[in-house]
């Protein structure tokens, strides 16, 4: 049953609410902050949350050091206007190693410098709960996911052993050694994101808006060079085109879109009329058929 | 720009209903028995209404090939059963969300399992939903299983419910099998305290009356399943109903700021009006609303706010904020109807909690009364309670809850109750009757033992009376009395100074 109103603001109580309540329920929460248009999100209905005091928990970013030069800028400009308490988390054994997107699969590489590096960076803080801006739209395996999801120690998630989920009242005693991940925005769609953030005014990433870069063609996805560390294969040549990201990741297992979208009121435009869904350029979810339940299972966000 | 007006932004060229600014989110549960079709009917829906994207659909074409159990056609269920359990069996096993626009609103669709065995889950969705779809295979009617959803339902508050019933195709196309159907459901539903009910009949594998009007059913006049579901107002909150705001947490910022954050759960509440603490009937006057936007002069039910009243009325998570005229009763024996989710069956000696609203009370004592009856929908006496089953119970709390009854403010009337040492949610219910005061010289004999601060002071020795450490006492009592409790003593906390 809900109370109802402006879809919108529904929402956005919702996801006040449930932050509210995992801040009076859990030890040591923190939030994961990818730095995207979700954790943009997230991050301002945390604020909302908890105003006029402060955050009352951490914000972490498990930082693979693929991420674009774009993210990492806008990140620390936005922890410093906003006073966070920024954790920055690399898997260095991992770094060590060498493992990049470049040399080994997506499924390898994410395992190591994702999964493997939030797991450390969880246990290392002694976090009992954790918030993500997953959205149950996103993907199959996410649509089944509690606003209150628990793990098992080793932060497993056993999708046949999901705790009931009733009415507004969620649970947060906690079993030995459970920890939480906690999804505020569940019922969020990719258009309300945009919505909100249009409405809200909030400042995002400025590679969601299109622009002249330079990217070059690769199995039919638009790979942008943001660097030099892009590996080009052979007749490869970066060309400029002017495009955007629906959804940001690591480069380049993040697939640009051509768009004329340059500014918001085009890019909500463009998402409210999309024919493919969002995760079609994310090249880490098509690895393999249930990727991202698998991945799931292993931690990962 | 308010947040109204963003919903006014729409694709060019969408051509908008004049009442669209209006029209509310619909959140919709789909139930019923397994092999009905649930799955299919929603991914059909989906398909029709436009709610997948070219991807999707390319991969669920790619998916029936290889693995449709629909030979060549399209599986619609692909696009629902996310799980990898799920697309190998064939079956749905936990609640699926899936969102989608039309013209006219925005849908939120919960889509449950069938199986007897993953009822828990099943009612989690009920619990989120304005409207029930309960589908039936026009082939076999109401099932037990149907039954039980149906009461499911009725008892997580739903109030609109919809009869799909489905496979029409395969008895064809039959108004008399549709009615008889329809006419058996009719009977089953006087036992409910269902508002509305609709019937359609549908063939979700072929599309007909989903989005489209079917050409085989002449007979049927009523719309189809899309066209009713754009229109159907989901309210069914009363008008006048007391205001409560149980509050969240204390929130604390410069220049002394103190507020009480929550969720309005009812009524509505404006700057100057008197509120009062429900559990000590201390009251004060609402000085602001504070959110992040700006102060606000009033605020209503559904809305997160913080409140800062006047005084202070020395209080933390857990109480609830009401009028002064209608408050909630503080409550220590509460009579309830819950439906039990646990695999392990309902324990009168095992540690409970009571989770209602924001509050978190000791169980001093449960038991069980009656069981319903999935062939009759009747009760029938019994004393105890297990998986999937719906109980009327009476629970004797640790210390008095403002607590209200469902039927009047649904979000301060239901409750689950969790298992005290693996933190599990072992069922949810609603209350039917609340008793205040007196109850532990009514209800308890006399070897009660009473947690209270005289009892307890060694281990509260470290203990003052600020309302953190206020809280804290009442944590440790709790767990004192969780471990008194299951070594067969009964107790009662005393939180009073």
């Amino acid at each position: 049953m809900t109370v109802l109103t402006s879809h919108l603001k529904l929402l956005e109580a919702e996801s006040i609410h449930i932050f509210r309540e995992a801040a009076a329920q859990f030890r040591l929460p923190v939030l994961l902050y990818s730095i995207g248009k979700d954790s943009t999100v997230l991050l301002h209905l945390a604020r909302k949350a908890f105003w006029p005091a402060k955050l009352p928990f951490p914000v972490l970013h498990v930082d693979t050091t693929w991420k674009f030069h774009d993210m990492i800028a806008f990140r620390d400009r936005t922890a410093k206007e906003l006073g966070l308490d920024l954790i920055v988390h690399t898997n260095h054994d991992g770094l060590a190693k060498g493992i990049n997107p470049f040399d080994h699969s997506p499924s390898v590489y994410t395992d190591i410098m994702k999964t493997q590096a939030l797991r450390k960076a969880l246990d290392d803080g002694g976090f009992d709960a954790a918030f993500g801006g997953a959205r149950r739209d996103e993907e199959a395996s996410r649509a089944k996911e509690r606003v209150f999801s628990f793990r098992a120690p080793g932060h497993r998630w056993d999708p046949r052993l999901q705790r009931p989920e009733m009415w507004q009242l969620l649970n947060g005693r906690l079993g030995k050694d459970e920890t939480v991940r906690i999804f505020p925005l569940s019922n969020w769609t990719e258009a309300d994101v945009w919505r909100y953030i249009t409405l809200e005014k909030l400042d995002v990433v400025p590679l969601y808006f299109a622009k002249e870069r330079p990217v070059v063609e690769r199995d039919g996805q638009l790979l942008l060079v943001d660097d030099e560390r892009m590996r080009l294969k052979p007749g490869e040549t970066p060309e400029m085109r002017k495009v955007r990201f629906r959804t940001l990741g690591c480069y380049p297992l993040s697939a640009a879109i051509e768009s004329d979208a340059a500014d918001l009121d085009a890019v909500v435009q463009e998402t409210l009329t999309a024919r493919v869904s969002e995760r079609s350029g994310r090249l880490i979810d098509h690895d393999q058929d249930g990727a991202m339940e698998m991945k799931k299972r292993e931690g990962y966000f | 720009m308010t947040l109204a007006a963003l919903d006014e932004k729409v694709p060019e060229g969408t051509i908008l209903a004049p009442d669209q600014k209006s029209e509310a989110m619909l959140r919709l549960l789909t139930c019923g028995s397994v092999d009905d079709g649930k799955s299919t009917l929603i991914g059909r829906l989906l398909w029709d209404a436009a709610g997948v994207t070219e991807d999707q659909r390319a991969a669920v074409m790619h998916a029936s090939h290889a693995r449709g159990v629909n030979g060549e056609k399209i599986d619609f269920s692909l696009l629902l059963d996310g799980l990898q359990a799920e697309r190998e069996q064939g079956i749905t096993i936990d609640i699926a969300w899936r969102y989608f626009e039309t013209e006219r609103r925005r849908f939120v669709i919960i889509d449950s399992p069938g199986h007897e065995q993953y009822t828990r889950n099943m009612a989690t969705g009920a619990s989120h939903a304005d409207i029930a779809i309960l589908l039936v295979d026009a082939r076999h009617g109401v099932k037990r299983q149907t039954r039980r959803h149906a009461a499911i339902c009725n008892l997580v508050g739903i109030k609109k419910v919809i009869l799909a019933v489905n496979k029409m195709d395969q008895i064809d196309w039959s108004e008399e099998g549709y009615r008889a159907i329809e006419a058996d459901f009719q009977k089953l539903a006087e036992k409910f305290d269902f508002a509305e009910i609709t019937s359609i009949p549908v063939a979700a594998l072929t599309g007909a009356n989903v989005a489209a009007r079917s050409a085989e059913m002449p007979w049927y006049s009523g719309p189809t399943l899309l066209d009713y579901l754009e229109n159907v107002d989901p309210k069914t909150v009363a008008e006048d109903v007391p205001f409560r705001m149980p509050v969240q947490l204390v929130l604390r910022a410069a220049d002394d700021f103190r507020g009480y954050a929550g969720t309005v759960t009812s009524g509505k509440i404006t700057v100057g009006d008197r509120v009062v603490d429900a559990r000590s009937g201390l009251g004060a006057t609402l000085r602001r609303i504070s959110i992040m936007s700006g102060d606000q002069p009033f605020a209503t039910s559904g809305d997160a706010v913080t409140l800062v009243l006047d005084t202070d009325l020395d209080i933390s998570r857990g109480a609830v904020l009401s009028e002064v005229k209608r408050r909630p009763v503080n409550a220590d024996v509460i009579e309830a109807r819950l439906v039990w989710l646990a695999e392990t069956p309902f324990d009168p000696e095992a540690g409970y909690l009571l989770r209602s609203a924001t509050d978190l009370t000791p169980v001093t004592s449960m038991s069980v009364s009656a069981l319903v009856d999935f062939e009759t929908l009747g009760s029938t006496p019994a004393h105890e309670c297990s998986v999937n089953d719906i109980a009327d119970c009476r629970i004797l709390l640790g210390r008095a809850t403002a607590l209200d009854l469902f039927s009047e403010l649904p979000f301060t009337g239901n409750f689950v109750l969790v298992n005290a040492i693996d933190g599990a949610t072992v069922a949810g219910g609603v209350i039917s009757w609340v008793q205040a005061g007196s109850a532990a010289a009514d209800d308890v004999d006399e070897n009660v033992l009473v947690l209270d601060r005289a009892r307890l002071a060694g281990l509260c020795s470290d203990l003052g009376n600020s309302p953190a450490e206020s809280t804290e006492f009442e944590r440790r009592a709790q767990e004192v009395a969780i471990l008194l409790r299951s070594a067969g003593v009964p107790v009662l906390i005393d939180t009073d100074q």
